[in-house]
């Protein structure tokens, strides 16, 4: 399994991530060095292993449903570039 | 297209509809990963963390009850509980969504499977599948400045408020198995009444914590095969989901017959105009990149838990609308107004209790479903809010059927009830309107009455009987309205048959 160049292109535009041409180039390596690890381990003989998604054997971690105290409002809003009416500001997008 | 085509198109197409269903927790008093309370509206961003703003570092943990109403939704459903699931990342790109993915559910949701068994008055009733029903969290709310009508289009800059962002939501995806407008309407409107029931939501359509989208397409009948479909979205009510259907149904059905094709898109329903239209997205194949949540670990559910959450299910509204017409022996359509609506029906049954028992069932449904309901219309309020309360109406329903009044002075009590907040007997004696049943007091006005009309008596003799309804005018007039009608009607056709 390899990546291609246009396959790094359109991960790059979906992570929104702005890569020169070079970078461009320098990830596929690393993608694929990646993708000969997992090659190998698609290689060894897993039937009967169930499929781990958490490393920890921990399950129905959950909390209750009461309330705790909220950010101020100026806590909430200080990191961001613009604000109005207690609302983020965003530049136009879409449309 | 004012006339409505939809008729003639169904005769030619088949509408193949399938519903994906949000509804928000709003029962619940925190957000789905944090404890920020849920409520609507508000100042901005006053009900945010730094979970559900996404913050870095911050780590989101499930609400148990939130999965708990998930559950108990897809029991009463029918669903089968998966014995395995998890949450996973959905990943993509827009302002009001402060992480840049959504905490969703992917190939393991709570619930998979489960059916609604969709009344059609008279016909048949169609079942449609439930394909899934899992869990996620909304995303924050926008304002566009500068356009026209808050449209994004022309915008300059927008406002972002996430007091919503983060608020547990319940996505049911149902089976493309409903074929018509009006059982779309149904579907999710029975669906609305579980959720209540439930108290899982407030399931409130115009506020947005329930909406429903639609996927839609047509095909010739007979043909095995979808056609192109596309999504209907921004449909705020019932009556809205329906008209958007029909809509779509004839243009994708007049495109066809044109020799055009259905463009697979995402269109907008235009509850003004009556109309949807394309909302002409990018052309961006959806890539969201799912991968499980590695923030959050799986879920397990035994038996023991899914089945005390199944003993803690409430009567369900088919369950209520088959007691209220066994128990009351109320009519199909009686119970089925009772039992769709949460408040009158818990008014209803209170007063029967108050009136006496279940045999005072039929009596009391005919002044709920009557004149409390036109009373709450006029108003606009809700059963509990009115001053007659269940008491009240039960004794007046009591005081008709004991002979004090009449039926058609009862109706004028009512109105002074509304009009007053009195109790019935108040206005029974402020207004003097006691009901003679003093059975010699009648005869005795009846003599009288038929002694003054010997010609008629002769007529109703020969056999002209529609004469009694002259007879019962001419005793109620003498007896100024106050006759227990039914005496009177009793000892006319004694008299009178003699």
């Amino acid at each position: 399994m390899s990546i291609s160049e246009e396959q790094v292109r359109h991960v790059a535009l979906l992570a929104r991530l702005g890569l020169s041409d070079e970078q461009i180039a320098s990830v596929g390596v690393e993608l694929n060095d990646i993708l000969v690890q997992i090659d190998r381990i698609q290689s060894l003989d897993l039937a009967g292993v169930e499929p781990t998604t958490h490393a920890a054997e921990v399950v129905n971690v959950t909390r209750p449903d009461v309330v705790r105290p909220c950010l101020l409002r100026e806590e909430a809003l200080r990191n961001a570039p613009e604000q109005q009416d207690g609302a983020f500001l965003i530049p136009k997008f879409g449309g | 297209m004012s006339k409505d085509r939809l008729p003639e198109v169904l005769e030619k197409w088949e509408a193949v509809i399938g519903l994906e269903i949000h509804t928000e927790l709003t029962t619940l008093n925190t957000k789905m990963f944090c404890g920020c309370p849920v409520a609507f509206g508000g100042e901005p961003n006053t009900r945010v963390c730094p979970v559900c703003l996404g913050l870095p570092g911050a780590l989101p943990v499930p609400n148990a009850r939130a999965i708990e109403s998930t559950i108990l939704a897809g029991l009463a459903l029918e669903c089968d509980i998966s014995s395995w699931s998890q949450f996973h990342r959905k990943n993509y790109f827009y302002p009001d969504m402060p992480k840049d993915y959504q905490i969703s559910q992917y190939d393991r949701p709570f619930c998979v499977g489960g059916h609604v068994d969709v009344e059609m008055d008279g016909a048949e009733s169609v079942r449609i599948g439930i394909t899934r029903i899992h869990l996620e969290e909304d995303t924050g709310k926008m304002v566009h400045v500068g356009g026209s009508e808050g449209r994004i289009a022309g915008a300059t800059h927008s406002l972002v408020d996430f007091n919503r962002a983060g608020t547990a939501l319940m996505e049911l995806v149902s089976e493309p198995d409903i074929r018509t407008p009006e059982q779309a309407r149904r579907f999710a409107s029975q669906l609305r009444l579980v959720f209540l029931t439930l108290g899982v939501s407030d399931c409130n359509m115009e506020e947005g914590s329930m909406r429903v989208d639609a996927n839609v397409s047509v095909r010739p009948h007979g043909q095995a095969e979808f056609g192109a479909k596309a999504e209907v979205k921004n449909m705020n009510s019932f009556k809205a989901l329906h008209d958007a259907l029909s809509y779509e149904i004839v243009r994708q059905a007049d495109e066809l017959e044109a020799g055009g094709t259905v463009a697979q898109e995402t269109r907008h329903w235009d509850a003004g105009k009556k109309r949807t239209s394309s909302l002409r997205s990018k052309e961006f194949a959806h890539d969201y990149r799912y991968f499980p949540e590695p923030d959050m670990v799986p879920f397990t559910f035994d038996d023991d838990f899914i089945e005390g959450l199944r003993a803690s299910l409430p009567e369900l509204p088919d369950a209520r609308r088959a007691r209220y017409a066994r128990a009351y022996a109320l009519p199909g359509n009686d119970a089925s107004v009772l039992s769709s609506d949460l408040g009158l029906g818990a008014y209803f049954e209170e007063a029967v209790e108050a009136a006496g028992g279940p045999e005072m069932g039929k009596a009391v449904a005919n002044w709920v479903l009557g004149d409390f309901s036109a009373h709450l219309n006029a108003e606009a309020l809700l059963p509990a809010d009115s001053s007659v309360t269940p008491r009240k109406l039960a004794r007046l329903v009591q005081l008709v059927g004991d002979g004090t009044i009449s039926g058609k002075q009862a109706k004028a009590v009512f109105a002074e009830m509304v009009a007053t907040g009195e109790k019935p007997r108040q206005i029974i004696e402020r207004l003097g309107m006691q009901q003679v049943s003093d059975s010699g007091a009648i005869e005795a006005v009846v003599d009288r009455v038929l002694a003054a009309n010997p010609e008629e008596v002769e007529g109703y003799r020969a056999g002209k009987t529609g004469l009694i309804g002259f007879f019962v005018g001419a005793v109620m007039r003498e007896m100024g309205g106050q006759g227990n009608p039914a005496m009177v009607n009793e000892v006319l056709k004694a008299r009178l048959g003699g």
